[in-house]
């Protein structure tokens, strides 16, 4: 049977497209399902777009996507941030083609229009010539734009409820973790974003970012070259050994739980305490000998908030769709304040090693998933095609509101496949809406 | 500039050519046997004109991070190398930019044509700014540093698992 009507992109079933144990992969190579996915995940829904402290100055400014459109982030007059599309609204032409930058108000280059900082219309050149109000002209804006402890979200249709509804309970616990790392409790992005290309398609990377059962293959070349990496709990140990787990929380939200694996604190750092005594005393005056304790063993989290940002320990990414077959994963590393820049040099080392397209670990990944998508260009047409994602569907259990299991089981893929379901067939419906 | 004699600025361009062509070979320890105990390898996000470390870098490897790339290279199951990349570059516009004591700074430009046969068969361009610090041994010339500025480093790349 023809699993998509060509031309009619409300069509796609993803009711039957996504099954309780297996995905089609059509999802991953349909060009239809891409233009739903913009409408649906990244137009209508909250996407995660950067931090504040990348624009820490009135008139510094950020490129960023949503979905595929090219928006700044930037900081106003009044402190705030806006989000605002980076084409001019006259003719369209992009207002920065840089990666950031300062500026003290956006000027386009073609004929000339001025906007100020948060998009609104300063000026045009011969303002006679319009009958217009050209006030109505700023730049596009998002609905909604709204942050959580610095962390800077945006839904274009404006349509998508509270940003705390969308982070929901474990959205919030995952990013208060990650900002926790910080003894001032706010994580500092400002050592420069170096960007993957990968020709296969977006949705790979929240799945192999938070897949736990690949590592002893995928990676088996860093086990092998480096004998003590802190994956060796996970890796080298067995099935039934690994404390580890993996978790799907409500909202499509995944993680990699490594914290009962850590057999010393500050093992995810590869440190020990005298190393980084600074970070570890200004934790302790921060946070109090307790909770800073729990910070130093069970460190920061691996997890995905939904659609497009990894929290990658002490990195943050982001997941860019560029088509159904090529992605950008973007990376930086999660930099701290209060306490001395050394410990901060060792996270940008460590981010080299990890992330990137010269990496140890995402170069394999990224191979990985371009052979995926290959396989599935030829392949995904029929009732041909099917990927499994049963691992573990009858060992997982249910819990606060998250499910969770074995650290190599597929309940994090399940997790974000499921969410994708509701989202995708929500209101627009597949055949077996409401069925 | 610096002026040196001509045997050295043979030696060094020799030395140039050669590093190249075993890196393009995936020639991984004859490549390590070129560089020194101190030696960095740096592939900078933009110019190489900010201390690394203080930002991020695609690559900023000290001798020991080094080490671990070219044993990763050597497991047999780097998939993002296996098969290794077919590759041959063009390196031209060699110049001697220092001379001091045993230690020439030397910066070149490249072209580079990488088949990328590990997954999607594309054939990749890379172009860039290499500059060597080669140091004057007991073995001959030894590369103490090299760092290579890519035109198109700010962005997206393509992996780059291999010696640039």
């Amino acid at each position: 049977m023809a699993l998509t009507v060509q031309n009619s992109t409300a069509s796609n079933d993803y009711r039957y497209l996504v099954q309780d144990d297996r995905i089609h992969g059509s999802l991953y190579t349909d060009p239809t399902v891409f233009a739903d996915e913009m409408q649906r995940i990244f137009t209508d829904g909250w996407v995660f777009v950067g931090h504040e402290s990348e624009v820490p100055e009135v008139g510094d400014w950020v490129s960023r996507r949503l979905g595929t459109e090219p928006v700044l982030m930037v900081r106003n007059r009044d402190g705030a941030i806006s989000v605002v599309a980076n084409r001019c609204a006259h003719r369209g032409t992009t207002l920065c083609p840089q990666n950031d930058g300062n500026n003290r108000n956006f000027r386009c280059a073609y004929h000339g229009w001025t906007y100020d900082l948060d998009g609104t219309l300063l000026g045009v050149p011969g303002p006679k010539g319009f009958h217009k109000d050209t006030a109505d002209l700023g730049l596009d804006r998002p609905g909604q734009v709204d942050d959580y402890r610095g962390f800077v979200f945006a839904n274009r249709s404006g349509t998508a409820g509270s940003l705390s509804d969308h982070l929901g309970a474990g959205g919030t616990d995952l990013i208060d973790r990650t900002s926790n790392m910080s003894p001032t409790g706010r994580v500092r992005l400002s050592a420069g974003w170096i960007g993957q290309r990968i020709d296969s398609n977006w949705k790979m990377w929240p799945e192999s970012d938070h897949d736990g059962y690949h590592l002893n293959f995928t990676h088996a070349s860093m086990a092998r070259a480096v004998p003590d990496t802190y994956y060796d709990e996970i890796v080298m140990t067995g099935e039934e050994a690994s404390e580890s787990a993996t978790r799907a929380y409500d909202g499509g939200h995944l993680e990699l739980d490594f914290r009962r694996s850590y057999t010393a604190e500050l093992a995810w750092l590869g440190t020990t305490r005298e190393k980084v005594a600074d970070y570890c005393d200004a934790l302790e005056g921060s946070y109090g000998p307790e909770k800073a304790k729990t910070i130093m063993w069970d460190g920061p989290p691996h997890a995905l908030v939904f659609p497009n940002l990894f929290l990658a320990e002490m990195n943050i990414a982001r997941i860019e769709p560029v088509s159904p077959g090529v992605t950008v994963h973007r990376h930086t590393p999660l930099l701290v304040e209060g306490t001395d820049e050394s410990v901060n040099r060792r996270l940008v080392l460590q981010s080299e090693a990890a992330m990137g397209p010269a990496s140890f670990f995402l170069t394999d990944d990224a191979v990985i998933a371009e052979r995926m998508h290959r396989a599935f260009e030829g392949a995904a047409a029929g009732e041909d095609g099917w990927v499994d994602l049963s691992r573990g569907l009858e060992r997982e259990h249910i819990e606060d509101g998250q499910r969770w299991s074995d650290i190599t089981d597929e309940t994090t893929n399940r997790g974000f496949w499921h969410h994708y379901r509701e989202v995708m067939a929500g209101a627009a419906g597949g055949r077996h809406n409401g069925t | 500039m610096a002026v040196v004699d001509e045997p050295t600025r043979r030696d060094i361009e020799a030395f140039v050519y050669l590093e190249a062509r075993l890196a393009d070979e995936s020639r991984y320890d004859e490549w390590e046997a070129l560089v020194t105990d101190d030696m960095h390898y740096w592939v900078p996000f933009g110019p190489g004109d900010y201390e690394p470390g203080t930002r991020v870098s695609y690559i900023n490897d000290n001798r020991a991070r080094l080490g671990t790339r070219i044993r990763q290279l050597a497991t047999g199951v780097h998939h993002a190398q296996d098969p290794p990349s077919s590759m041959r570059r063009v390196v031209s516009n060699i110049e001697i930019l220092s001379a001091e004591g045993d230690e020439f700074e030397v910066g070149s430009n490249f072209v580079l044509y990488e088949h990328a046969v590990q997954a999607t068969g594309h054939l990749r361009l890379w172009a860039g700014r290499a500059t060597h610090r080669l140091r004057r041994t007991a073995d001959g010339l030894r590369m103490a540093a090299k760092k290579v500025e890519l035109v198109n480093s700010t962005s997206p790349l393509p992996n780059l698992p291999f010696i640039i």
